[in-house]
């Protein structure tokens, strides 16, 4: 093999730059992500977002109180029951408005099946990152119906504006709740076969293990929340140790990553914790469904809002990890300023590190495994 | 090859022995052979939860939000709507009825102060958030349960709710 | 809680000067001197009783005269959380004041750092890798202050064009008035955004049908 090392040495090899995005089907919106390569793996990436930059913040303080609440369900629009969560509960906090019982049964219900929505959505496109197409179909099935009890509820299918302050815009019918308690018997059994189709295969199973390692202490100094925390082995979840709402009533767990299949805290790992808070979210919702009472669904808030002088720092658990609001009040009708916490805007800045050494298919498995949405990371 | 075994080779830690090697066929071809399984009752127990979309048509709920539209004849003017929308896409102008004209009445007896020139909705800004509907006193403007309303230009989705042949597009976009 | 912190800062840090702010509701931030924040940081971090392991975010926000920088910290393990606040002095509006970067504390504060960058407008000294973030880099001004006006063009782009504006909506009211008689009867919904020919126009009729009517 003289030839080869011989002719090796007169090449100069030189990175290669390969812009992966903003129009890659695999970055989940208009991430651009540029990726030096060394043959086929990537020796830097370099995370560029503001391509879905809509000035969330700037307008919300343009506009009243209320008027808010389109703008956060467009932020994360696959979640967006959960970030009006946040947002209603920071203005609640400033006004000290109490929320009725029922409404608070209501949130919790919608939420945790926005939940299960949010992490169909992720189980049918992380299978298609990774090169399956029919789990996709599957996913959408279960989702619509979610998305179809959404309609029926609020009046849209993805932005909601359900959620106000005070307590909830319209009453969930008897029917409603029946049909969501069926939904969550026939939710049981298909996760299960979903998860034998998807996660225990043994292809996927090699995709993702040992690919992606976050351990713990990497996701603390990043501030990775949700399930890419989780996966890492933190047993940490905001509904369970910084009680909100009315979460403190039901009995669930936190299931965390256990490197089952590879690695603690891989791609598999962050895809199994989903998968199995899907199973923790039906336990909710059959818990909430029985304790929820007849009651009003509104409480007392003043027509025009106006908090006292203050700033509130509000933290709740949405899908893709820990959602935070930073409303600043100063006594007037309208936020003096509204900064948004978004955990997939932390997560992307995980790629640098996370990205270095791997090969690009790995990368992409990477990316589908954070699970990050552009509206919410450039807002 | 010698430049290629730096360390940036991907070796498994574990020794792979002919028991394993075996053992991972079989775990691929069982797995595989289970989603097959899975996919196949799907193929042949599932009905189509697909509609043919021209031809069939998907009937909305009740209250979902779609294409507003504004009785412009129970309106008594009172701008709230136009306060309430975050997008500012609604613009109205009205004019105070003279003391001696004709009393006017809404269809729940709220009486007419101003008269209207101008009630228009830029359908292309509006975000369907329906604050609007939800602060209306005399409830005349509303979510109809329309969705099919593209159009070539932003022009013509801007609405004007006093046009002259507002009749007639009534019955067309609410059924 | 926060008066636990407020002690052990003063204690750990003493340029800090750290005092909790007097609020009306919501929060008490602790504020602290903002040449001392890396010391504050890493004794936050580094403490046993705290452990502040977690930069959530980092949240700027203009007022008049100065800068607010907020840290949110949070500690998983022994589940506590604080906002650290910093005050800026801004000596004019272009001013861009300074304050140390924190990312060798925690690694996320290096996207928040760059974020507050492009949006408020501080600059954040020993940054690994400062520029804009969500804004392209040749944009001009800091969309979160205050009295930011957006530029007119963009790379030969006009940022608001005008077939996109609604300017014969807006104009409306201002043309009714003109029209008509009685200008002082015609309300609408719309208070600004009309053309300054329109508005100079309808002044002009309001002078003199006061006029008219003094006589």
């Amino acid at each position: 093999m003289e030839f080869v090392n011989e002719s090796q040495e007169k090449i100069k090899s030189d990175l290669l730059t390969v812009n992966m995005g903003p129009q890659h089907p695999a970055t989940h919106g208009v991430l651009r992500v540029e990726i030096k390569t060394d043959s086929e793996i990537v020796s830097e990436a370099i995370p560029h977002i503001g391509y879905l930059h809509r000035c969330m913040e700037k307008h919300s303080e343009s506009i009243d109180y209320r008027g808010v609440i389109p703008f956060c369900d467009r932020m994360d629009y696959l979640a967006a029951m959960s970030m009006e969560w946040g947002y209603v509960q920071a203005v609640e906090k400033l006004l000290e408005t109490e929320v009725p019982e029922r409404a608070e049964y209501i949130r919790v219900i919608i939420a945790e099946l926005q939940r299960i929505a949010s992490h169909l959505l992720f189980y049918g496109v992380y299978a298609i990152d990774l090169g399956a197409f029919s789990p996709f179909l599957y996913a959408f099935q279960d989702r619509e119906k979610i998305l179809r009890i959404f309609e029926e509820v609020s009046g849209a299918r993805l932005l909601y504006n359900y959620f106000w302050i005070g307590g909830v815009w319209n009453d969930l019918t008897d029917d409603h709740l029946r049909r969501i308690g069926s939904f969550c018997d026939e939710m049981e059994e298909n996760m299960k076969k979903y998860h034998n189709l998807v996660g225990m295969n043994k292809i996927f199973r090699d995709r993702t293990s040992h690919v992606g390692v976050v351990n713990e202490k990497m996701a603390y100094e990043y501030g990775a929340t949700g399930a890419v925390l989780r996966g890492s082995g933190a047993k940490w979840d905001l509904r369970k140790n910084r009680t909100y709402g009315i979460y403190d009533k039901f009995d669930f767990d936190v299931p965390v990553g256990t490197g089952e299949m590879g690695t603690q805290g891989d791609c598999w790992d962050r895809y199994y914790v989903r998968v199995r808070e899907v199973f923790e979210s039906i336990k909710i919702i059959r818990q909430a469904l029985e304790g929820i009472e007849a009651g009003p669904i509104m409480g007392k808030v003043p027509k025009i809002i106006k908090p006292p002088k203050g700033e509130v720092y509000v933290r709740t658990e949405c899908p893709r990890g820990e959602l935070g609001y930073h409303l600043v009040s100063d006594g007037t009708a309208k936020p003096y300023r509204l900064k948004v916490k978004s955990s997939c805007f932390t997560h992307v800045s995980m790629l640098p590190e996370l990205g270095k050494g791997q090969m690009i298919a790995d990368f992409v498995a990477t990316i589908g495994s954070i699970d990050i949405v552009l509206g919410e990371v450039d807002r | 090859m010698s430049a290629h075994n730096n360390e940036m080779t991907f070796t498994n830690d574990e020794e792979l022995t002919f028991g394993k090697w075996l053992k991972n066929i079989w775990t691929g071809i069982s797995t595989v052979l289970k989603g097959m399984g899975i996919t196949f009752k799907y193929v042949y127990n599932v009905k189509p939860v697909t509609i043919e979309y021209p031809e069939v048509r998907e009937e909305l709920p009740k209250n979902s939000r779609s294409r507003l539209f504004n009785d412009a004849e129970n309106c008594i003017s009172c701008y709230q709507c136009a306060t309430a929308c975050p997008v500012d896409c609604i613009y109205i102008t009205a004019k105070r009825r003279d003391k001696d004209a004709p009393a006017l009445k809404t269809k729940d007896g709220t009486s007419i102060k101003l008269d209207l020139l101008q009630y228009t909705i830029d359908t292309a800004l509006c975000c369907y958030c329906g604050l609007c509907t939800t602060v209306c006193p005399t409830e005349c403007l509303t979510h109809t349960t329309d969705y099919e309303f593209a159009q070539y230009t932003l022009d013509e989705m801007k609405y004007d709710y006093l046009a002259d042949d507002i009749r007639a597009w009534r019955e067309r976009i609410v059924k | 809680m926060s008066n636990e912190i407020v002690d052990f800062l003063n204690k750990e840090v003493p340029t800090s000067n750290a005092k909790l702010l007097e609020v009306e509701a919501g929060d008490v931030p602790v504020v602290v001197e903002a040449s001392s924040i890396k010391d504050v940081c890493f004794a936050l971090r580094d403490s046993s009783d705290f452990k502040f392991e977690v930069l959530q975010v980092i949240s700027g926000v203009d007022y008049e005269d100065r800068i607010e920088v907020n840290y949110m910290l949070a500690s998983f393990t022994k589940n506590n959380e604080v906002i650290v606040k910093v005050n800026l002095p801004k000596e004019n509006k272009d001013s861009i004041p300074e304050i140390e970067s924190v990312c060798d504390v925690w690694k996320s504060a290096n996207f928040l750092e760059r974020e507050t960058y492009d949006m408020n407008g501080v600059k954040f000294l020993n940054h690994p890798d400062f520029r804009r973030i969500l804004c392209p880099d040749d944009w001009e001004g800091h969309p979160l202050r205050k009295d930011y006006v957006v530029q007119e063009k963009y790379l030969d782009m006009v940022v608001n064009p005008e077939h996109k504006i609604n300017q014969g909506d807006f104009d409306f009211m201002t043309k009714a008035k003109l029209e008509s008689d009685e200008p002082k009867k015609i309300t609408g919904s719309w208070k600004g955004h009309v053309s300054d020919e329109m508005a100079d126009a309808l002044k002009r009729k309001m002078d003199s049908l006061a006029a008219a009517k003094s006589e």
